[in-house]
């Protein structure tokens, strides 16, 4: 292996850029396409038109085979003179692109990695800049310069000048975010140079970003420039489609019927930008993958293979029988194979497993909370209900649906932080459950009710009135809890409940767990990557690997007897607090 | 409450950054206003007044040896007291009387478009966004080409088919010349009336921005964990619709207000020039084209003040809808 | 050999709140050394500052007040230049640690390059070949992928060679294993601590689980609120716990062997029915 040449090992410069090019799309290729062509009709063009300039006394003429695109008051060809126009408009974008984007660089990016007084400074002055109104800026300043001294670059620079500051808010949020990221401290730790750290380290994971800002910067110079020069203020001496929808207007042309003078420089500048924004798209997706297209499949609906079997002996409330869950796509994840599990009333099921190994899809299949692509290909979900019997989960009607879930089934979510809506107070989150599933109680009722709930998972019911960011994460989950049994649901599917928490904080919530289960005699899945948590607090406890139940007995069975070489693997990777060291190496060479 | 000084703290910077930019931008420029100023007056067979001369100078900058910071000093002096000078484009009325008559006119046609375009733009991206997946989507791409439109191209093109073709619409002007502009129901309907034209381009050019941005963060918003669990609550549809997803995805787009505020003021000064609209857009052009650099000046400060005046009130508003703001940084 | 005296080391954070200023101390007068061979395990909660002692020996934050000092092996104080060629971090996070622009090898030769280390591009190769093979990963394989392409795992052993690269002497390790999945866990654990025989290299191991602390490390210092409330040999600390904090800390810690522990009565009390100064836990 060492002697590998290093032509084999030499990494392929490409490869990195690969990862950050748009993907290809419908949208993608449009956009490329008109802006494809409308460049190369700004270079092109003008070789092979006549003179835009040269007057005949043919003014006015519609098109024809002489004149493409008919002529001007003047006689002019119009399809030269957009040829021309077309060029310098683009002349104009680009420059200003470049330098909107050079500006916004260097106070965003800088700023932003500096930090400090710097940052406070520059973040300052993008934002002046930011909320002073750009035009009239831009207008007050070339009304200033006499205009033979207005050339393309005076304009160019003051559009660069008034537009570079939106740019460099969003480039400064991005640069904060990734000063922060590990890979950044790691390349300081290195002992990286900070210009390099900028440039290697973080740059290039802004360059979709920077696209972005510069298609954007683009856009909106080619119609700043426009607008100035329709107004009669843009760079002297200067043909672009805003001094050609400038003459236009001058000579009257659509009052006089000349649609061919005045449309097509607009349709290029609005095609143009179009194509832009059609690009940027394809770069926003880059940034945000969410945002990708998502088609939803036509006819997808929930199949069942198997009828609903009947549940296993009196006392199961929950019956997964033969459950796979598939996420579709060009190829076909099996995220959840044949699952059967009873989750008898009062108890508490664990579900231990690793990240992928699908235990949360197989949660959020039991009352139906997967979203496309995700999809039930096979087996069944009965609820026992203590009055209605057995529901066929996966047949109710939407409606239906909705009426089941929380009012018979609740959950409670791993995020601490984001499973409650940021912007509505506890109460409102609380009370909406009641005013949705239980419509007949009074206003002093449900918030009675709401009190109560809370005091019984030991929060202040002065904390109604919080928002969620003003509790801590503990407490956080705790409301959740309090939620969740809001409704005295029977069964609680509860999806790493605790894994954010410091450990003391997760003992008392478990504790608070336990004791209410004891109280309310709701049955719990549990689902973690904690085993030893489960083996804890489960009656019996289920082990998933590659969406398969690969173990499922009582907890002492499990710790006692595993079948399975993966839980063996798994119980041996938590080493005993108190016990022996087991397969762990003391580092240290000290007995 | 510390949030609010904060805001309140940065926009007396921006407006000193903008008064000061206003002070240092004519001293910069080639060229001598003052000079061109005077001349203009003297051709309307005024009188060279000094006092006029004074006020040219400390707007436009002067020859004098006055130091530059007494200068300034008498120029925030003035501006306290309101005195621009005197319009040579509008002689003699002053130029605080201009802005007084036209800048009605511009708040009433931004204000109303603006709130139309962000009220359709945002409900319409909130329920684009929900409905993800379907036919709807192909409508965001739609939307881009209205925002990569001039403004003053749509206008026109709008002001051919609407008015001259079609004649729905009046071709020009904020109301009918033969009407005295008052508080009574003609005036008032055919104010209206005039102004549908330019409102509508306002709108249509800028409604596709607030679309794309609500229904990205609506995109962003629906993979949330608080989406989730209002679904798991068996929440209704349209409750979990507005109170959980869009409440959180209207909040950048309130953010960003001030990117987008620039457009709506850049172009609706095109539009205004447009449709000889009797609003502060016109009124800027005018003084541009003859040279009136007081009111030019006059009309950039009261433009950016206004700016800055809306800016100011979205962010309170923001305070107002996102609690987060309130306690803590 | 090289090592590393955190004395009196405080630092305090600046906190706005309204329009008051106040102060956090976050680290509050912790001292220590780390001597090669060994490993020390500072435990504590999220707040407890161990973190900012990391980042502070990484010198990826200044302190208010202390110092760290290492000591080459005549016992003189290394030259600032050199810091970094014998102090190196495993970060927690290996999905965020690694830029997901750049190769695997591109991650171990910077450091290799940067230090020295070796001069052509031939050298710079087989150096990162042996890298990797340290680290049990196969090398032709691994080398020219980007960190996306790998698993946890496979990441936090690249981040682990990486730290290795320039040479380093001392390893601060701040939680390497917490964001891997638990049957990989013991694994990365295992060949940190056969590096750190094979290397002789002086280890500081930061995490919030006791067990793994107990096993791995040979002496814990056990932090509170930026407070050394304990220390000692590793056993020592975690069997017979003096201090009602990690007592605290031992008895809400899950423990395999503890099935049937009875939920009924609370960690806190326990340890408060001790005596014990109050503790208070959000």
């Amino acid at each position: 292996m060492t002697n590998l040449s290093p032509e084999l090992l030499e990494p392929r410069p490409s490869a990195g850029w690969r990862n950050l090019a748009p993907r290809w799309s419908p949208k993608l290729a449009v956009g490329s396409a008109l802006i494809l062509t409308i460049t190369l009709f700004g270079l092109v063009g003008p070789l092979l038109v006549g003179d835009p300039d040269r007057i005949d006394n043919i003014g006015l003429t519609a098109p024809s085979g002489g004149h493409l695109l008919g002529t001007t008051q003047t006689g002019q060809d119009v399809l030269a003179q957009i040829a021309y126009a077309t060029r310098g408009s683009l002349y104009i974008g680009v420059l200003v692109g470049v330098m909107a984007t050079f500006l916004s660089a260097l106070f965003g990016i800088v700023g932003a990695y500096i930090g400090g007084v710097v940052d406070e400074a520059f973040s300052l002055f993008s934002n002046v800049m930011l909320v002073i109104p750009g035009l009239p800026l831009v207008i007050v300043i070339s009304a200033f310069v006499p205009p033979e001294q207005r050339g393309s670059w005076t304009i160019a620079l003051v559009l660069a000048i008034t537009g570079w500051a939106a740019s460099a808010r969003v480039l400064r949020a991005q640069t904060l975010s990734l000063r922060g990221r590990d890979y950044v401290l790691a390349a300081r730790v290195a002992g990286e140079r900070t210009w390099r750290v900028i440039g290697v380290e973080i740059l290039p994971n802004l360059l979709p970003l920077l696209a972005s800002q510069f298609v954007f910067a683009v856009i909106a110079a080619i119609l700043s420039e426009a607008g100035l020069s329709f107004l009669g203020l843009g760079a002297s001496s200067s043909s672009t489609l805003g001094t050609m929808l400038y003459y236009a207007q001058n000579g009257f042309a659509l009052q006089r019927g000349a649609w061919w003078w005045f449309v097509p420089p607009g349709l290029i500048i609005a095609l143009f930008g179009c194509g832009l924004a059609l690009v940027n798209f394809s770069i926003d997706e880059i940034i945000n993958p969410k945002l990708r297209d998502l088609r939803r499949r036509v006819g997808a609906v929930t199949r069942r293979a198997t009828d609903p079997a009947p549940s296993p002996g009196d006392d199961a409330v929950l019956t997964l029988t033969g459950l796979s869950v598939t996420y579709q796509g060009e190829r076909p994840v099996r995220a959840v194979r044949e699952v059967s599990l009873t989750l008898r009333r009062g108890e508490i099921l664990g579900l231990a497993g690793e990240s992928g190994c699908g235990k949360t899809t197989l949660a959020y299949a039991v009352n139906r909370l997967y979203r496309p692509p995700a999809e039930v290909t096979a087996g069944s979900v009965t609820f026992r209900d203590r009055v209605d019997g057995d529901l066929d989960i996966l047949a109710l009607t939407p409606e239906e649906l909705r009426a089941f879930r929380w009012s018979k089934l609740s959950m409670v979510f791993q995020g601490a932080m984001n499973a409650l809506n940021p912007v509505l107070t506890i109460r409102r989150q609380l009370e909406d459950v009641l005013t949705t599933h239980r419509p007949a109680m009074s206003r002093k009722a449900r918030r009675a009710r709401c009190a109560e709930l809370l005091a019984l998972v030991g929060v202040d019911p002065r904390r109604l009135r919080s928002y969620p960011h003003e509790l801590s994460g503990g407490m956080r989950q705790r409301v959740m809890i309090a939620m969740a049994l809001l409704l005295e649901p029977q069964v609680v599917i509860m999806d790493e409940p605790t894994t954010a928490l410091d450990v003391v904080v997760q003992r008392g919530i478990l504790r608070e767990i336990m004791r209410l289960r004891g109280e309310l005699g709701f049955a719990v899945l549990f689902i973690t990557h904690d085993l030893p948590l489960l083996l804890e607090v489960a009656d019996r406890i289920a082990i998933m690997l590659d969406g398969q139940i690969v173990e499922y007995g009582s907890a002492e069975q499990v710790r006692d007897q595993p079948r399975h070489a993966y839980t063996r693997r798994l119980l041996d990777s938590f080493p005993s607090l108190t016990g022996e060291r087991g397969a762990f190496v003391r580092s240290g060479g000290a007995p | 409450m510390r949030y609010y000084l904060r805001k309140l703290a940065f926009y007396l910077v921006a407006l000193w950054a903008a008064v000061t930019l206003n002070f240092f931008i004519p001293r910069m420029m080639p060229g001598d206003p003052v000079d061109i100023l005077m001349a203009k007056l003297q051709q309307r067979g005024s009188g060279v007044d000094p006092s006029a001369r004074r006020a040219y100078e400390l707007l436009l900058g002067t020859d004098s040896d006055e130091p530059l910071f007494r200068q300034y000093l008498s120029y925030l002096g003035n501006l306290v007291r309101g005195d621009f000078g005197i319009s040579v484009s509008d002689f003699p009325t002053p130029v605080s009387t201009v802005i007084a008559t036209s800048l009605p006119w511009t708040v009433a046609l931004v204000g109303i478009a603006t709130v139309l375009a962000v009220l359709f733009g945002i409900t319409l991206g909130v329920f684009v966004g929900w409905r993800r997946g379907t036919w709807l989507d192909s409508l965001v791409p739609a939307t881009t080409v209205l925002s990569a439109v001039p403004y003053f191209w749509l206008a026109l093109i709008l002001v051919a088919v609407l008015g001259s073709a079609l004649g729905w619409f009046p071709l020009l002007g904020g109301y009918d010349v033969v009407l005295t502009p008052g508080w009574n129901a003609d005036f008032l309907g055919s104010a209206l009336y005039h102004g549908v034209l330019p409102a509508l381009t306002i709108v249509v050019s800028s409604v596709g921005g607030w679309l794309l941005g609500t229904r990205n963060m609506m995109v962003s918003a629906m993979a949330e964990d608080y989406v989730l669990t209002a679904r798991a609550k068996g929440l209704r549809e349209g409750r979990v619709m507005i109170w959980y997803a869009a409440r959180n995805a209207v909040l950048p787009s309130v953010a960003g207000f001030a990117i987008s505020l620039g457009f709506v003021v850049a172009g609706s000064i095109v539009t205004e020039q447009v449709f000889a609209y009797p609003g502060i857009g016109s009124k800027l052009l005018q003084a541009v084209q003859n040279n009136d650099y007081a009111l030019m000046q006059a009309i950039f400060l009261v433009i950016t003040v206004a700016v800055l005046a809306a800016n100011l009130a979205v962010d309170l508003l923001y305070g107002i809808i996102d609690p987060r703001t309130r306690t803590g940084g | 050999m090289t090592t590393l005296e955190v004395a009196d080391l405080v630092k305090d954070f600046r906190i706005r709140g309204g329009l008051r200023r106040s102060r956090l101390r976050a680290v509050d007068n912790v001292s220590f050394t780390l001597t090669p061979g060994r490993t020390v395990a500072l435990v504590g909660e999220s707040g407890s500052g161990k973190s900012t002692i990391a980042r502070i020996i990484a010198r990826l934050e200044r302190p208010t007040s202390g110092q760290v000092i290492l000591r080459g092996s005549g016992g003189a104080a290394v030259p600032n230049r050199d810091y970094r060629h014998h102090v190196q971090m495993v970060f927690q996070d290996p999905f965020a640690s690694l830029n997901p622009f750049h190769t695997i090898a591109h991650h171990l030769a910077r450091p290799l390059r940067l230090h020295g280390r070796t001069r052509t591009r031939a050298e710079t190769w087989s150096a990162v070949v042996e890298l990797l093979e340290r680290v049990s990963l196969p090398a032709g394989d691994v080398a020219h992928r980007r960190p996306h392409e790998l698993s946890g795992g496979q990441r936090q052993r690249v981040a682990i060679a990486r730290a290795l690269a320039p040479g380093a002497t001392v390893l601060v390790a701040d939680e390497p294993v917490s964001m891997l999945d638990v049957s990989i866990r013991l694994g990365v654990l295992n060949l940190l601590a056969s590096l750190q025989r094979d290397q002789d290299l002086a280890v500081l191991y930061i995490t919030h689980d006791l067990a793994t602390a107990r096993h791995f490390a040979d002496d814990i210092l056990v932090l509170y609120r930026g407070r050394v409330v304990e220390r000692g040999p590793a056993d020592q600390v975690i069997l017979d716990p003096h201090h009602p904090y990690t007592k605290l800390l031992a008895a809400a810690s899950p423990d395999p062997a503890a099935r049937g522990r009875s939920f009924d009565i609370d960690p806190a009390e326990v340890v408060e029915a001790g005596s014990a100064p109050p503790y208070e836990h959000r």
